[in-house]
């Protein structure tokens, strides 16, 4: 089973007189815009690999808010973000390897996922959360997405000048007093965001391509953070849009069509021995 | 560019103890820093200078003694009071201008004017590469960047993380020259280094430090008070 859609008022009539394609196209071009903007951020904190945790840590939150009754996009980002908490407090109180403590966090909150569906008698298709399913996509996806978008511009409106602190020198962030804690929660809640926002379409795994990928041609051509994003989601958009518009020609499922995509972004150039 | 004003306040720290996990980084540190004074601190590797940089700088809370800036703790004054970091914390392939990291010094107060940018740019001669990114410049450029940065913060006392690590001598003679200019101009500066011998002699003071002062004076004093310490001596030969 899907994600359950949200009835949004007055769109359905809207919707209902749209070509079939035009509601798919336009959340694999705001996926297409808002996953790599996002990225650019996660890749110049050094935070993607949390990113990776809480992709795969939404799924227990999904699937109790499944079994009660709420969103589960609310169950998906809590359980997110409560996973990437975890991490970090395991790995500061004891020490331990960063990666090796996230790595275990994400494959524990990803088998606790897995349990819950047969214990609370879920039908959750486990396909489709990893791959999405981008031609099933509703108004209650895209509105999602658009809630995503904006949670992402409201952080790096305000924060702007702290995210460039924080990201080219964490330790004089830390020196002249910014809050560095709560500024990399804020961009956990933003990821967790668009990461369940995105799951829709193209679903967890994909996610994470679409979030590095087109971060990666531009970074070291750009002079400003904000033109990182600007770039990267213009890559991003053309990735979807292209990906998108193949599956359709080809008839083949166009969310794992657009991570191919993106693996075709890296190759150019490089040295394969 | 902010100068110093005619309030520069001694800072100062009695009794500091720092440990980490329970094992002993620093005991019973005391020192004050002059106002228009070039001290270098050096000491081995482990021997506690940056932990005391982040100490004085208000960043980590000592577990004995205490930090003050004139008559106020500190955690009062931290604006005053500017660290510049090892030049290995910095991301410098991240996409950002020297003027935009320049400009940073000031992420908390009112924005920095484009007078003030391009005093502390002047300054510190990198005003012809302002829009550069920060990985086009070399190893000194990008140091002489990070001292803008201090430059520009309402600080009147400046704390240095090891600046002359890893630049070619040119580079580290112009920012020494820069960092003496500064001393005179009113700041008092506070340089983790791994100088040793005539190396020191451009400096005011040298504090050694390794875990505790072990010695505190102008160069010629303090290496003839460590002759008979040679262990140490050859500890501090970076």
């Amino acid at each position: 089973m899907p994600l359950p859609r949200l009835p949004i008022w007055g769109i359905t009539a809207v919707v209902d007189a749209m070509p079939w394609w035009l509601l798919p196209l336009l959340m694999a071009l705001l996926v297409g815009a808002v996953c790599p903007a996002t990225g650019t951020l996660l890749v110049t904190q050094r935070r993607l690999l949390q990113a990776n945790l809480i992709a795969h840590a939404v799924l227990p939150g999904l699937a109790v808010a499944l079994a009660v009754g709420i969103d589960p996009a609310l169950g998906g980002v809590v359980s997110g973000v409560l996973g990437a908490l975890l991490a970090e407090r395991l790995q500061r109180r004891d020490g331990r390897s960063h990666e090796a403590v996230m790595n275990t966090v994400l494959a524990g909150f990803l088998g606790l996922g897995v349990l819950l569906i047969p214990l609370l008698n879920l039908r959750l298709d486990l396909e489709s959360v990893l791959f999405g399913d981008l031609l099933a996509v509703g108004t209650t996806d895209l509105g999602r997405t658009l809630v995503a978008a904006a949670s992402l511009l409201l952080l790096v409106g305000w924060s702007y000048r702290s995210l460039v602190f924080l990201g080219v020198d964490p330790d004089g962030a830390a020196a002249v007093g910014l809050p560095v804690r709560s500024l990399r929660l804020a961009l956990a809640c933003v990821t967790a965001l668009v990461v369940v926002s995105a799951m829709a379409a193209v679903g967890v795994v994909l996610v994470i391509a679409l979030l590095c990928a087109p971060v990666l041609p531009g970074l070291q051509q750009v002079a400003s953070l904000r033109a990182a994003m600007v770039r990267a989601s213009l890559v991003g958009v053309a990735l979807s849009g292209a990906g998108f518009a193949l599956a359709l020609l080809l008839n083949l499922p166009p969310g794992p069509l657009i991570g191919v995509a993106c693996l075709g972004l890296l190759l150019p150039g490089a040295k394969l021995r | 560019m902010r100068s110093p004003s005619a309030e520069v306040a001694h800072l100062r720290a009695e009794g500091l103890a720092y440990a980490y996990d329970g094992k002993p980084a620093l005991s019973n540190v005391n020192l004050s820093l002059e106002p228009g004074s070039l001290t270098a601190l050096v000491g081995a590797n482990g021997a506690g200078k940056s932990t005391l940089l982040h100490l004085l700088q208000g960043q980590l809370t000592p577990q004995a003694g205490g930090v003050w800036l004139g008559d106020q703790p500190i955690q009062r004054s931290r604006a005053r009071v500017a660290l510049m970091p090892q030049r290995g914390r910095i991301d410098w392939s991240f996409p950002i201008t020297v003027r935009e990291m320049v400009a940073l010094g000031q992420v908390r107060g009112p924005r920095t004017t484009c007078c003030e940018l391009d005093a502390a740019l002047q300054r510190v001669g990198l005003l012809p590469l302002a829009s550069r990114r920060l990985d086009a410049l070399s190893g000194g450029q990008q140091q002489r960047t990070l001292l803008a940065r201090a430059l520009i913060q309402p600080a009147k006392v400046l704390l240095l993380d090891e600046p002359c690590a890893a630049i070619d001598p040119p580079a580290r003679q112009q920012l020494l020259g820069l960092m003496r200019q500064l001393a005179d101009a009113g700041y008092s500066l506070l340089v983790s280094s791994h100088d040793w011998g005539d190396a020191l002699d451009v400096y005011d003071r040298v504090i050694v430090l390794d875990g505790r002062v072990k010695a505190d004076g102008t160069p010629s004093a303090v290496r003839h008070a460590l002759a008979t310490l040679t262990d140490l001596g050859n500890h501090c030969c970076g």
